[in-house]
């Protein structure tokens, strides 16, 4: 100490920062500014320490936020942190502005700390919207919407609007301009007026308790090291416990699943910016404006003027009663519609359910991210999911000929119904339906079935045997199947061309294990096999060109488009 | 926000002179410990959070066996060429089938065996001669017989194998660097 004092002066520094009276002694209700700086400093650190791992542009905002909070080692703590700390910094910035208002220390001379100190709370809160748009997910990207669509809806607002978001729409400039401001401009900024607003409290010194005499707070005198300084590290300490049991409690923030513009969701600010959504509600079309523009604007303009509108002679609350009344009917409006936007969500339905479904995709996509998104970014999580990889592997390798989910093209059999009664029916009825055979050029080697060479109800019994020769008997009707198998041998022209038993070669495809997943497969694979098409066949074939797991995903993919 | 004062019930000591000195003391040891604590809140988990990359894989491309394509592909007669692809994940990122390396596939002595087609001299990309049936390095001019071995020209090792499996007719590679320019064969 006395080394580095010798070179730096460092004495001299601490001094100067730690020497002073606290008149009337230290008091816990000057704590709230010191938690607000000692917050703000825990906000810069973890924002650094979150940049570490952020990376601010549409197509990897949220997949790096979703890499940081479930997969870097305390990254899910120290997010939460800064996500709760910047609740702590609006409830203690509050808490402040409260305390000042009840002594009176916004009067002469201290105007500039008060306004200095209003200044802040702006920054607060622009802080905490900027950032809530950086984890790109669904709620951070629709609830900015709101906001700056308010922006919009201001005369001549819309500049401002497109200023704010860089351009009509959201996107990657959106992304690099809320983060620069978030990072750079709201730091500089709140440390400028914290600067200001520190070296104005120290010419002045704290305004202490108004229903002291002179005396009193002469003999009352504390210094504020250690005596203030112990009071004022304890309320940190206090703070930042709540601030980890809350972040413990929570498993930190939460994270939606990725922005989707094409996706309509529930779209909620913040708490704290609650108040306002709700007031928003009791103000349509052209009176909107006086809920976003208006009101806000007359209460900071009040809240400005405060100096000079208290005309009491004292600072004892009792001569400010006006003041106060404004100050805590502001309050008690705020807490009001807070608590009127919260009830009147937990009664709506769609919105209970809204949310409960925006949970599971939550969930589902931030599950899928450990593998890894794809350089598109955001929504292609998505593509990680097994049936979403087979789909986009169908439309690459099928959909030129076969339908699926209706998507694709009729040169060859569609899919949806795949194998149903129903589909069968259809297609021994009417094979040269471009459903089936159709749009396959030449493929006419089956023959159509009317009715007059099978009944309605013959065909039933045929297609119910199909069914139980497939292998799965569980749900087939055993009567019928017989009544089919009979038809079969004595009526039916298939047997002509189709086998009944595994592996046996014809005209067309054995009937054994027909349509089930392996035998899909099969064709896929190769449709060329005697058992299969044989000469008929018209497929490519994928053996060579796609795994066996792939195969067998698109196979069941195929299947599965029948039990729909 | 209490008017209450917390102070109430200390020591008074009037005009403003410092309380006794064990009370002092006891306030400064609390702020002492109290800060450490708020401090450590932050600066213990930053620790694992920033040190994350150096025990944990953060890019990998293609670390198991790479199917390269069918055994009746490749004979005695002449190497084949295949490109080897691999998913590669960067931090959160994951790219599907990116060009991860090259490997010269042939059977020799009745056994399949793959060489990296990266000189094993400086990194060049080593071409296979049909007509005088050896692998020529286009920089440097190494050459290296059908066995690996380098017959001629500045490179200090045979081409480097690498590992192949063969299951259900499908030949998959695993895909390995080594460093150049020494004799030991040693993965980067
Ligand atoms: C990030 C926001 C803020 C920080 C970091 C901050 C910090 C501080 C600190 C450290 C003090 C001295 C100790 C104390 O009385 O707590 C102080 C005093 C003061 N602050 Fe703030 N403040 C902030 C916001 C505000 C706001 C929103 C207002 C009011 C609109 C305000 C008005 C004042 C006034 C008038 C004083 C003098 C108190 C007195 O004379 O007793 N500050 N502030
Ligand atoms: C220098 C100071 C700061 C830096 C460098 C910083 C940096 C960041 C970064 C990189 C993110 C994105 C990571 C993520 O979303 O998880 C973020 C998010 C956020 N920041 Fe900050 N920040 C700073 C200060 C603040 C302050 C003072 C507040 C509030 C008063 C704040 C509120 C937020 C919020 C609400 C989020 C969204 C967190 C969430 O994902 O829920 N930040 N910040
Ligand atoms: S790099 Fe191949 S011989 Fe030098």
């Amino acid at each position: 100490m006395d080394w580095l004092d010798d070179r730096i002066g460092i004495k001299a520094l601490l001094g100067g920062a730690l020497d002073e009276d606290v008149p009337g002694g230290a008091r816990m209700r000057y704590v709230f500014g010191s938690v607000l700086v000692y917050l703000f400093m825990q906000q810069v650190v973890l924002g650094i320490l979150l940049a570490f791992y952020y990376s601010p542009s549409a197509a990897s905002a949220w997949a790096s936020t979703a890499y940081l909070n479930d997969q870097v080692t305390g990254g899910w703590f120290l997010r939460g942190l800064h996500h709760h700390g910047s609740s702590a910094m609006v409830v203690v910035t509050v808490l402040h502005l409260l305390q000042v208002v009840w002594a009176g220390a916004y009067r002469k001379p201290r105007e500039v700390n008060w306004w200095s100190g209003l200044g802040m709370a702006g920054i607060v809160l622009a802080f905490a919207l900027t950032g809530y748009l950086l984890p790109w997910d669904q709620k951070g990207y629709w609830a900015t919407q709101v906001a700056t669509g308010i922006m919009g809806t201001v005369p001549g607002g819309e500049p401002m609007q497109q200023l704010v978001q860089g351009g009509h729409e959201y996107g990657n400039l959106t992304i690099t301009r809320f983060f620069a401001i978030h990072v750079f401009v709201l730091p500089l900024a709140l440390a400028g007026l914290l600067g200001l607003h520190l070296w104005v409290f120290r010419k002045h010194g704290v305004t202490p308790p108004a229903d002291l005499s002179e005396e009193e707070l002469v003999q009352k005198t504390q210094p504020f090291w250690p005596n203030q300084l112990f009071l004022d590290v304890l309320a940190m300490a206090l703070c930042g416990a709540a601030l980890v049991g809350l972040t413990v409690y929570t498993h930190g923030a939460e994270l939606y699943a990725p922005a989707d513009p094409a996706s309509n969701f529930v779209a909620r600010p913040e708490w704290y910016f609650l108040f306002l959504f709700q007031l928003l509600k009791y103000f349509d079309g052209p009176l909107q404006i006086i809920a976003t523009v208006i009101i806000p604007g007359a209460v900071a303009a009040v809240l400005l003027a405060l100096p000079f509108l208290d005309r009491s002679p004292d600072r004892k609350p009792r001569g400010r009663m006006k003041v106060l009344a404004f100050v805590g009917a502001l309050m008690a409006g705020v807490v009001a519609l807070t608590a009127l936007a919260i009830v009147e969500d937990a009664n709506k339905e769609s919105y209970r359910e809204g949310v409960e479904l925006a949970k599971q995709q939550a969930e589902r996509a931030r599950e899928l991210a450990k593998e890894g998104v794809l350089p598109a970014g955001g929504t292609a999580v998505f593509d990680n999911d097994p049936k979403q990889k087979t789909r986009l592997l169908f439309q690459e390798h099928c959909a030129t000929c076969h339908t699926i989910e209706g998507k694709g093209g009729n040169e060859a059999p569609t899919f949806d119904g795949y194998g149903t009664r129903e589909w069968l029916t259809a297609l021994v009825r009417n094979p040269a339906d471009k459903r089936f055979f159709g749009g396959a050029k030449g493929h006419d080697t089956m023959e159509p079935t009317p009715k007059d060479s099978l009944s309605d109800e013959q065909l039933a019994a045929v297609v119910e045997y199909m069914v139980y020769l497939q292998g799965d008997q569980s749900e087939v009707d055993k009567a019928l199947v017989e009544k089919g198998k009979t038809v079969w041998e004595n009526d039916a022209e298939c047997s002509g061309c189709h086998e009944v038993e595994a592996g046996a070669e014809g005209v067309g495809p054995t009937l054994a294990g027909r349509g089930t997943t392996a035998w899909v497969a099969r064709v896929i694979a190769d449709s060329s096999a005697p058992d299969l098409f044989g000469d008929t066949a018209q497929m490519p074939k994928f053996g060579d060109k796609l795994t066996q797991e792939q195969i067998t995903a698109l196979a069941e993919f195929v299947t599965s488009a029948g039990t729909q | 926000m209490s008017e209450q004062d917390s102070s109430e019930g200390a020591p008074k000591t009037g005009g403003g002179a410092p309380d006794d000195p064990s009370r002092r003391r006891m306030l400064k040891v609390g702020i002492g410990v109290l800060g450490g604590g708020v401090a450590a809140v932050c600066a213990v988990p930053a620790i694992g959070f920033v040190g994350f990359p150096l025990t944990h894989e953060v890019t990998s491309s293609g670390d198991g066996f790479l199917t390269v394509g069918k055994r009746s592909q490749f004979s005695a007669e002449a190497p084949v060429k295949v490109d080897l692809y691999a998913s590669r994940r960067d931090a959160w990122t994951r790219v599907d089938s990116v060009k991860v390396g090259s490997a010269w596939v042939l059977e020799h002595e009745g056994k399949l065996v793959a060489y990296s087609t990266t000189c094993p001299h400086l990194g060049c990309a080593v071409d296979f001669d049909g007509n005088d049936s050896v692998f020529k390095c286009p920089c440097h001019r190494s050459e290296f017989k059908l066995d690996g071995v380098a017959a001629s020209g500045p490179s200090p090792r045979p081409l480097d194998t690498l590992e192949i499996r063969e299951e259900e007719g499908l030949v998959a590679i695993r895909f390995q660097r080594f460093r150049q320019g020494i004799a030991e064969k040693v993965e980067v």
